[in-house]
């Protein structure tokens, strides 16, 4: 058991704080192979690009939107208990939440159809997780205060919302060229889900009031589920309830070997004028059925207690039973807790991604016209602008609803070698959430790193949000035509 | 030139990132300790029953109850309070002992009520376990069991002339516990 707690951490702390999943450095930058996977409609002009493996795409996004680790952390000489409470408790309600995705791109690679060049093919596989917690508001004060002195209180069990997920994702997607202004992509994927926990559709509460004869009365009312996969196997392993090893077992899950889905991701590049450009995707279309190594729970029904009754006369005809072990199994049986195996279906959280880009400036090579006919084929793709800026859009389906963020972007392009990309995101974690990407081309070798939320680095302990993304590619331009 | 100035300039944004220091080990310090009540017992006895009884004992019953000697409950329990709220609309004072009893059966500790024919007030009392002037607290991690011992000591022929005469006792119980 002492191993099966710090797991449990690992999985609800260790891999990240943050869900939002808004990619907004990546996304539309056309020099990445990587942006294929935000939307497989990208434009791309690569001939093929290889990924080094492990190291093609690292992304991490981590953060809060109630609280930072400076607030309760911080070496200030407040009183740490004071601090929960008037941070924590009283600071933060139902909606903030704790999350974190993280995704390992583990190799990934394209290549451009020699026969039919407006089609590009892209493929890979990556490892992701994702972990969202909503501040149990109720629960929380139920824990640290308790239901004294809280007559006709209904403590929300709702407030209870929870998901996570670690999971292996093959995908194979193809782009491409409608026509000069059109360029569509699709991508399929199918996954192979390692783990899975998934609490997010509680409700009920627990009630304290004067009750009708007793002093007080309570009562709980309760239709609460945990659905979980892939975790009772690896408890078993560490509670040497069962042979094997975590490594083993996570590595069958991962290939293959544990629940399965299947995705779509579409996405699509238009040009409404030479200039202005709009581009949109949705990502995840899909699911995950989980029907291996499922573990559920449940709580449901109805129990009101006042205590042990002894109600005479009719009490004397009872008076050998056990009035206690009679109030605990009425109450057992008004709301049973119950275990199974049932196999569940999750679906997974949709992305939308939209924008409108507006290029301007020299073209990165100087002498060609911006609209020039190059491109994948005799005439598609254009030459980049040196500058562009413009607006986009990342939704994304939550537990408690779609969650929507708003960038301003700019991008720069400094020959054929370089282009820096500033984004400025307006979300419920942030208002000052500036951002800073880099992308190096040095020959065949691309570079990119990408950061976000900048001035949270001053002391990330007091950032509510941070993410990063690095990756190394080695890819080919144009040639092969 | 300019690409050396970009990554330098990549670097000292790196390098410009900081962290203030955090004192992790203060999670030692927090405390979670929420107050818990609910209701114990409730027992009713219309003043028939009182009459019909054969001598001044009229009731007496064991109860079994858990609740306090539950390892969670036991382990954690800080302090608290139990309230006994009595209600005598009979026309017989009446006296009720309610005891504490381990799983041997042994008293721990008691509680004695005198209550004076109707119509009489409620009487309530409340009585705290583990704080410095309460009773000790070993005594409801211990408990397994209350027996409610009720004699009349009054007449078992007389009837109140209050609606619906009966003799009423209810407790609940409030209590700390330190959950961290």
């Amino acid at each position: 058991m002492k191993l099966w707690k710090p797991l449990l951490t690992v999985i609800f702390l260790g891999s990240g704080f943050l869900y939002a999943q808004n990619r907004e450095l990546l996304y539309d930058c056309t020099e990445i192979p990587q942006a294929l996977l935000l939307n497989p409609g990208m434009e791309t002009s690569f001939t093929w690009y290889a990924g080094i493996p492990l190291a093609s795409g690292i992304y991490a996004q981590a953060g809060s939107s109630g609280i930072t680790v400076n607030d309760l952390f911080a070496n200030d000489g407040v009183d740490f208990n004071q601090k929960v409470r008037t941070r924590a408790l009283n600071g933060m309600t139902k909606r903030d939440e704790f999350g974190a995705t993280v995704q390992i791109d583990i190799f990934n690679g394209g290549f451009r159809s020699r026969s039919n060049p407006e089609l590009f093919y892209s493929f890979g596989v990556y490892f992701e997780t994702n972990t969202i917690l909503y501040w149990p508001e109720d629960l929380a004060y139920l824990a640290f205060e308790g239901n004294a002195d809280q007559l006709g209180r209904r403590f929300d069990l709702g407030h209870l919302k929870t998901r996570g997920e670690g999971l292996t994702v093959f995908h194979f997607g193809i782009n491409k060229v409608i026509d000069r202004n059109l360029t569509v992509g699709a991508r399929v994927k199918v996954y192979s889900g390692i783990y899975d926990f998934h609490s997010s559709t509680n409700s009920g509460y627990f009630l304290t009031e004067e009750g009708q004869n007793n002093l007080l009365s309570n009562t709980l009312v309760a239709d609460m589920q945990l659905r979980t996969s892939g975790i009772e196997g690896i408890r078993a392993i560490l509670d040497d309830e069962a042979s094997g090893t975590v490594g083993g077992v996570l590595t069958k899950r991962a290939l293959l070997g544990g629940d399965l889905g299947l995705g779509v991701d579409l996405g699509f590049t238009y040009h409404l004028d030479p200039q202005t450009v709009i581009t949109g995707s949705l990502l995840d279309l899909g699911f995950v059925y989980h029907s291996g190594d499922v573990k559920g729970y449940s709580l449901q029904g109805r129990a009101t207690t006042e205590g042990v009754e002894a109600i005479l006369p009719d009490a004397f005809d009872d008076a050998n039973s056990d009035f206690w072990q009679d109030l605990v199994d009425e109450i057992e049986a008004q709301l049973p807790f119950e275990d199974n195996n049932t196999s569940y279906l999750t679906f997974r959280p949709t992305q939308l991604y939209g924008s409108i880009r507006y290029n301007f400036g020299e073209p990165v090579n100087e002498d060609m016209d911006c609209d020039c006919d190059i491109g994948v084929t005799d005439a598609d793709v254009r030459t980049p602008f040196r500058n562009a800026t413009g607006l986009q859009l990342h939704a994304v389906n939550r537990p408690r609803g779609p969650q929507a963020a708003l960038t301003a972007f700019y991008l720069r392009r400094f020959g054929n070698f370089l282009s820096l990309k500033g984004t400025y995101t307006v979300d419920k974690f942030s208002m000052s959430n500036l951002g800073l990407g880099m992308n190096l081309q040095a020959g065949p070798v691309n570079f990119y790193v990408l950061a976000n939320n900048l001035l949270g680095y001053r002391n990330l302990a007091d950032s509510r949000y941070a993410s990063f993304q690095i990756g190394l590619n080695i890819l080919s331009w144009g040639a092969n035509r | 030139m300019k690409k050396f100035h970009y990554g330098l300039f990549f670097i000292c944004l790196a390098v410009a990132s900081c962290v203030e220091q955090q004192n992790f080990d203060q999670f030692d310090d927090l405390e979670i300790i929420p107050t818990v009540e609910a209701s114990i017992l409730y027992v009713e006895s219309p003043e028939s029953v009182i009459n019909d009884a054969s001598g001044a004992v009229w009731y007496i019953q064991t109860f079994n109850f858990d609740a306090f000697n539950e390892q969670f409950f036991a382990d954690n329990v800080l302090d608290g309070v139990i309230t006994y709220e009595l209600e005598n609309t009979t026309s017989k004072p009446l006296e009720i002992l309610f005891e504490y009893l381990d799983d041997g059966g042994n008293i721990l500790d008691s509680e004695f009520f005198s209550l004076d024919p109707a119509p009489t007030a409620v009487l309530r009392r409340e009585t705290a376990y583990g704080t410095p002037t309460g009773r000790n607290l070993d005594i409801i991690r211990n408990t397994s069991g209350v027996r409610v011992n009720a004699s009349n000591l009054g007449d078992t022929t007389s009837i109140s002339i209050l609606p619906d005469p009966m003799v009423i006792f209810r407790s609940s119980g409030k209590f700390r516990l330190r959950l961290k």
